[in-house]
C-alpha cells in the first residue's frame, strides 16, 4: 500500500475538493430540477411547474425548520428497533472470533509481521461484522414500517418527512458509533495481549519528501530502471555508477537530531558477497553551497525499516579539499528550508529499488492508540456512508433491492473503481460489453484487430453510448478506498488526518447532503399505504 | 383419524415418526470412532475405501467449517483468494500473502497440488526475492513447514512428503546459498529463539539436511506403496532416500571434510544405492525387474521365466531403468568413493589447493602431486569415471593447480606426469575451466 498518497484538499484542489462535488451536485440537481419543470409542464400544463415550485418551496422550509428534538425522538426510536431486532447480538460472534483468532494467526512468523496480522485482523473483523449489520438494519428499516404499517404511528405525529431521514440515518449511525467504538475498544486491548514479547505497537509520523532520479551517467530522469517487477511502485537505481535517487525533505525549524528511516528493496544481478546485504550510501547535499557531505555506508535491511540519525555536527572526510571537516546540519546542510539526500548503491552490478514513500523523516511517533482509533473513526464514518445511502434508498425501492443498491455501491466503490476507470479510458483491452461478449463467442483475444465492417461499428457505437453511461457512473460512485485506513496501522504509521481522515469525511458529509434530499422526496411522494 | 387424535397425542405420534426415521439415519451416517469397525454404513464404506476425511490426514475443524459457511461457494472463494494472492506477491506483501496462503489452503486442504504449488512458491519464489540469506533461509523454511503441514493432512499421497523431501534436501543443500543454508539447518539464524540449535519444526533431530530428507523420502516411499504418485517413473521416484544419502557423502566432500564420516557415509551410500535401491522391484509393463538383477545369473532367470518374455528383452528393460536412474554410475561412484584411496585423492586436492590459496606453494605441490597420482589409480580401478563431468573437472583443476605453481616458480613444468593422458583427453574441456581457473586465481 502507499502510505503517501495525495493529500486532499478541499478549497485548492478542483478534481477532488469541494469544488468538484458542487459542479456534479449542482449539475445532477439542476438536471433532475429541469426534468421534473418540463415533465410537469407536459402533463398539467402551466400549474405544473407552479406545484413542483410549491414542493421545492415546502423542501426548503421542512429542512430549515427541522426540530433536533424529533430528529432525536426518530434517532432514538431507530436505535430500541435495531436492539429489538438483535442488531446487538454481533457481540456474540464478535466475542467467538476474538477469543479463538490467536489460534489461527501464526505466531512462528517474525515479530513484525505478527503485530501487523493481528492489527489487520482486529481492525478486519471490526469493519466486517459492523458493515453488513448496518447495511442490513438500515435497507430494511423503512420498508419493513411500511410493509407492516408501523409508519403510519410516525407520519401521522407531527414530524417532517425529512425528519424521519434524518432521525433514521442519526440512529443508525448511532448505533454504529456504539458497536465500533465498542468492538474498537475490545480488538485494541485484544492486540495488545497478541503481541509478542520482542514486538511493539508503533505509531510512526512520516514526512516525506519529493524523489528526483539520475540516471547512470548523472543526468535528471523520472524514473529509474524496472528490473522486471509487475508492479511499477519502485523504480531502481544502478550500483557503482553516478546513479542515484535525490530526496528533497521540507525542514520546518532546527532540532538536535534528524531520524531517517528507509525502506529499500535490492535487485541482485548476480550473487555477489554470500552473507552480505547490498550496500546503500547517503550524501547530503548542499548545491548552493556545492557542499557534499557522505555518510557511512550500511547494508540494507529488506522489506524492513533502515534507520539513521542525522546529528546536528556531523564530520565527515571532504573528498575534494582532501580534509578531515565538521558542518552543521542546518547552517551548512539545509538549503532554503529543505533538506536534499542523495541514495547510491555502492555494489557493482547489483541495484537498489525505491519509491518516494520510501525514505522519509520519522518525528516523534505518536501512541498506537492514536493510529488505531482513527482507523476505527474510518470504519465508522465508512458505516454511516452505508446507513446513509442504505435508508436513502430504502425510502423509494423495497427492502432486497435497496440492499444490493447498498451493497453495490459498497463493493464497485472499494474494488471496482479503477477496473471501471480502465474500461473508460481505453486502457482495459477488450472493448465495451457487446465487444467482450462478441470476442468471447468468436474466440478472439483482446490484442487481435476487429474486422472492419458495418456490423462492427454500430456494435463500437453501441458500447460507447454504454461507456458514456459508465462514466456518468464513474462520476456518481464514490471512491471508497480512503476509508480503509488498517494498512497504515498494520503498517506502523499513524492514519494521516489530510490523506485519509479528512476525505473520507468529505465523501461522507458529500453524499448525505444529497442522499437526505432524495430521501426526503422520494418519503414525501411515496405512497405509505402500498406494500 | 388424525382429527380425532388429542394434541398430546399428535405430539407423541410426531416423536415416534421422527425416532423411526432416525434409526435409518443412524445406521446409515453414524459417524466412526478410534475403533476399527465402528460407525454407520456410510462411515465403514469411507473407511474401506479411504474416503474419509479423518484417513486422508489430519482435520483441520476450521477448513470443514469455513466450506459450511460458504454454502457450496468454495470455488468462488478460492478464485477470489488466489486473485488476492497474486496482487499480494507482484506487491510484495510477504505477510499477508502468508495469511492468504492459509486461507486459500482451509479450503482445498486435499488438493495436492495446491499444497505443492504454494510450498514451492515459498520456498523458492519469496525466498529469492530477499537479499539477507538469513531471510531467504527463512522463507524456504517456511516452505518446508508449509509442506509438512501438507504432508501431515494428506498422509495417503507420497507427493508431499518427495516435495518436503526435496526441499530440505536440494533447496537447503544445492542453492547458491548451500554453505549458510547447510550451517543454518544446524544452527538456525535467530540464535534467541532457537538457543544456538536448529529450528525444531523442520530438523527435530538435528542431523544434516540431506538427511532429513533422505527420512521424507522413505517416508514418500512407505506411502507410494500403496498410492500412485504422478511426478516421476517409479525407479526415480524411489530412489531418492538412496540418492540423499549420496548427496549427504559429496556435501561433507565439498565442504571439505575427508574423515571417518564421510567414508562412512559413503559405505551407507553404497548400500543404500545397491542393496536397497538395488533390490527394489519395478514392474515395467512386460515384466518386473530389478536393478542388481544382472549381478545374478539365477534371478535373471527367473525374471525371464516369470515374465515368458525371451532374455535380451529382459536386459533391455533393465538397460533402460538403469540408464534412466544412472543406476551404474552411481553404484561405481559410491564404490570408489568408499574407498581410502579416493578419499585421500580428494583430500590432497582439496588441502593443496588450501595451500595454494596461503601462498605455500611447495607444499602444495607436493599435496597436489600425491593426489594426482592416486588420482590416476582411482580411475584405473574405476574407468566408468572416466565419463564424470564433476570428476574430470576436478583432476583437470587439480593439474591447472599445479601448473600454476610452475609457472610461479618460473619452471618448466615436466613432460610427464601423473595425468597426462586425462588431461590430453579432455583438452575440449579445458578453455572453460580455465576461465574460471584466471577469475579466481589470475591468469598466467
Amino acid at each position: 500500500m502507499n502510505f503517501d498518497a495525495k493529500p486532499f484538499l478541499p478549497f485548492s484542489n478542483v478534481e477532488n475538493g469541494l469544488m468538484h462535488w458542487l459542479l456534479v451536485f449542482g449539475s445532477f440537481t439542476g438536471a433532475i430540477f429541469a426534468a421534473t419543470i418540463l415533465i410537469a409542464l407536459g402533463i398539467y400544463g402551466v400549474s405544473g411547474p407552479v406545484a413542483v415550485m410549491s414542493r421545492v418551496r415546502q423542501g426548503l422550509h421542512d429542512f430549515v425548520n427541522s426540530s433536533p428534538k424529533r430528529i432525536w425522538a426518530i434517532a432514538w426510536l431507530t436505535i430500541m428497533e435495531a436492539v429489538r431486532r438483535k442488531a446487538l447480538l454481533v457481540f456474540v460472534v464478535f466475542a467467538f472470533l476474538m477469543m479463538f483468532a490467536g489460534w489461527f494467526l501464526d505466531s512462528e512468523l517474525r515479530a513484525d509481521l505478527q503485530v501487523k496480522n493481528a492489527v489487520s485482523f482486529a481492525l478486519t473483523t471490526v469493519s466486517w461484522l459492523t458493515i453488513p449489520v448496518l447495511l442490513l438494519l438500515s435497507c430494511w428499516g423503512l420498508p419493513e414500517d411500511i410493509r407492516v404499517r408501523s409508519i403510519h404511528t410516525v407520519v401521522t405525529k407531527p414530524v417532517r418527512r425529512n425528519e424521519i431521514v434524518m432521525g433514521r440515518i442519526l440512529g443508525f449511525a448511532s448505533i454504529a458509533a456504539g458497536i465500533v467504538a465498542m468492538m474498537g475498544a475490545i480488538g485494541y486491548v485484544w492486540i495488545l495481549r497478541q503481541v509478542p514479547n520482542n514486538a511493539s505497537l508503533i505509531c510512526r509520523v512520516p514526512v516525506y519528501g519529493t524523489l528526483q532520479f539520475l540516471d547512470r551517467e548523472g543526468n535528471a530522469t523520472d524514473k529509474g530502471i524496472n528490473t522486471g517487477d509487475i508492479w511499477e511502485f519502485r523504480s531502481y537505481i544502478e550500483g557503482g555508477t553516478k546513479a542515484s535517487a535525490a530526496y528533497k525533505f521540507p525542514i520546518d525549524a532546527p532540532v538536535d537530531r534528524i531520524k531517517l528511516e528507509s525502506r529499500f528493496e535490492a535487485f541482485r544481478t548476480h550473487k555477489g558477497r554470500m552473507g552480505q546485504s547490498v550496500l546503500v550510501r547517503y550524501v547530503l547535499v548542499n548545491s548552493t553551497k556545492d557542499l557534499r557531505v557522505p555518510l557511512d555506508s550500511f547494508e540494507i535491511k529488506e522489506f524492513n525499516l533502515n534507520e539513521h540519525y542525522l546529528e546536528r555536527k556531523l564530520s565527515f572526510y571532504d573528498e575534494t579539499r582532501m580534509d578531515k571537516r565538521t558542518v552543521d546540519l542546518f547552517d551548512d546542510v539545509v538549503d532554503q528550508n529543505s533538506l536534499t539526500i542523495e541514495v547510491q548503491c555502492l555494489d557493482a552490478g547489483q541495484y537498489l529499488g525505491m519509491a518516494r514513500p520510501d525514505f522519509f523523516i520519522r518525528l516523534p511517533d505518536r501512541p498506537f492508540a492514536v493510529g488505531y482509533f482513527k482507523a476505527v473513526l474510518g470504519i465508522w464514518l465508512l458505516t454511516v456512508f452505508i446507513v446513509s445511502t442504505g435508508v436513502t434508498s430504502s425510502t423509494f425501492v423495497k427492502g432486497p433491492v435497496a440492499t444490493l443498491l447498498t451493497f453495490s455501491l459498497l463493493i464497485i466503490g472499494q474494488g471496482f473503481r479503477e477496473f471501471m476507470i480502465k474500461l473508460i479510458t481505453g486502457v482495459q483491452k477488450g472493448g465495451g460489453p457487446i465487444e467482450s461478449w462478441y470476442r468471447l463467442v468468436t474466440h478472439m483475444n483482446d490484442t487481435l484487430e476487429l474486422p472492419d465492417n458495418i456490423g462492427i461499428k454500430i456494435m463500437q457505437s453501441i458500447d460507447n453510448f454504454m461507456l458514456g453511461g459508465l462514466w456518468l457512473m464513474q462520476h456518481l460512485i464514490p471512491d471508497l478506498s480512503s476509508f480503509v485506513m488498517s494498512p497504515y496501522v498494520a503498517n506502523g504509521f499513524d492514519v494521516p488526518w489530510n490523506v485519509a481522515i479528512f476525505r473520507s469525511l468529505a465523501i461522507t458529509i458529500g453524499y448525505l447532503v444529497p442522499s437526505l434530499l432524495i430521501g426526503y422526496y422520494s418519503l414525501t411522494l411515496r405512497e405509505l399505504e402500498a406494500k | 383419524m388424525i382429527e380425532q387424535l388429542t394434541a398430546q397425542q399428535r405430539k407423541l405420534a410426531y416423536l415416534v415418526g421422527m425416532v423411526v426415521l432416525m434409526l435409518p439415519i443412524i445406521v446409515l451416517g453414524m459417524p466412526a470412532t478410534d475403533e476399527a469397525d465402528s460407525g454407520g454404513m456410510l462411515a465403514k464404506l469411507r473407511q474401506e475405501n479411504d474416503l474419509g476425511e479423518s484417513t486422508l490426514g489430519k482435520v483441520d475443524p476450521t477448513s470443514a467449517t469455513m466450506n459450511l459457511v460458504l454454502l457450496g461457494m468454495r470455488g468462488v472463494a478460492v478464485n477470489l483468494l488466489r486473485m488476492q494472492l497474486d496482487t499480494q506477491r507482484d506487491q510484495k506483501q510477504w505477510a499477508q500473502m502468508r495469511a492468504t496462503t492459509e486461507s486459500v489452503i482451509l479450503l482445498q486442504p486435499h488438493y495436492i497440488q495446491v499444497w505443492r504449488y504454494l510450498g514451492w512458491n515459498l520456498a523458492y519464489n519469496v525466498s529469492a526475492e530477499w537479499d539477507a540469506v538469513e531471510d531467504r533461509y527463512f522463507w524456504v523454511k517456511e516452505g518446508a513447514k508449509f509442506l509438512m503441514q501438507g504432508a501431515e493432512r494428506n498422509r495417503l499421497d507420497p507427493e508431499v512428503y518427495w516435495d518436503t523431501g526435496n526441499t530440505l534436501g536440494k533447496k537447503i543443500g544445492r542453492s547458491d546459498e548451500w554453505k549458510q543454508f547447510r550451517k543454518f539447518f544446524k544452527e538456525d539464524p535467530d540464535k534467541e529463539r532457537y538457543d544456538g540449535g536448529p529450528d525444531s519444526e523442520i530438523n527435530p533431530d538435528r542431523k544434516d539436511n540431506y538427511l532429513a530428507a533422505k527420512d521424507w523420502f522413505l517416508k514418500a516411499n512407505e506411502k507410494e506403496e500403496h498410492h500412485e504418485q504422478h511426478i516421476m517413473m517409479d525407479c526415480l521416484f524411489r530412489s531418492y532416500p538412496a540418492r540423499s544419502q549420496l548427496d549427504y557423502a559429496e556435501a561433507l566432500q565439498r565442504e571439505g571434510q575427508f574423515d571417518e564420516t564421510t567414508r562412512k557415509a559413503w559405505d551407507d551410500a553404497y548400500h543404500d544405492w545397491v542393496d536397497v535401491f538395488g533390490q527394489m522391484r519395478f514392474q515395467t509393463g512386460d515384466c518386473e525387474i530389478f536393478m542388481e538383477a544382472p549381478a545374478s545369473e539365477s534371478a535373471m532367470e527367473q525374471i525371464v521365466s516369470a515374465s515368458g518374455k525371451d532374455r535380451s528383452h529382459v536386459e533391455r528393460e533393465i538397460d533402460l531403468y538403469q540408464n534412466v536412474s544412472n543406476y551404474r554410475f552411481w553404484r561405481t561412484k559410491a564404490h570408489s568413493e568408499k574407498q581410502l584411496n579416493t578419499t585421500r585423492v580428494h583430500s590432497d586436492l582439496f588441502e593443496g589447493e588450501e595451500l595454494f590459496k596461503k601462498g605455500d606453494i611447495d607444499a602444495a605441490q607436493e599435496v597436489l602431486e600425491s593426489g594426482l597420482g592416486r588420482f590416476k589409480i582411482m580411475l584405473e580401478a574405476y574407468k566408468e569415471l572416466g565419463s564424470d563431468d564433476s570428476t574430470m573437472e576436478e583432476g583437470l583443476w587439480g593439474i591447472m593447480l599445479w601448473q600454476k605453481i610452475y609457472q610461479l616458480k618460473n619452471q618448466v613444468q615436466p613432460e610427464v606426469f601423473p595425468l597426462k593422458d586425462l588431461w590430453e583427453k579432455e583438452l575440449n574441456r579445458v578453455p572453460n575451466l580455465q576461465q574460471d581457473f584466471s577469475r579466481k586465481y589470475g591468469s598466467s
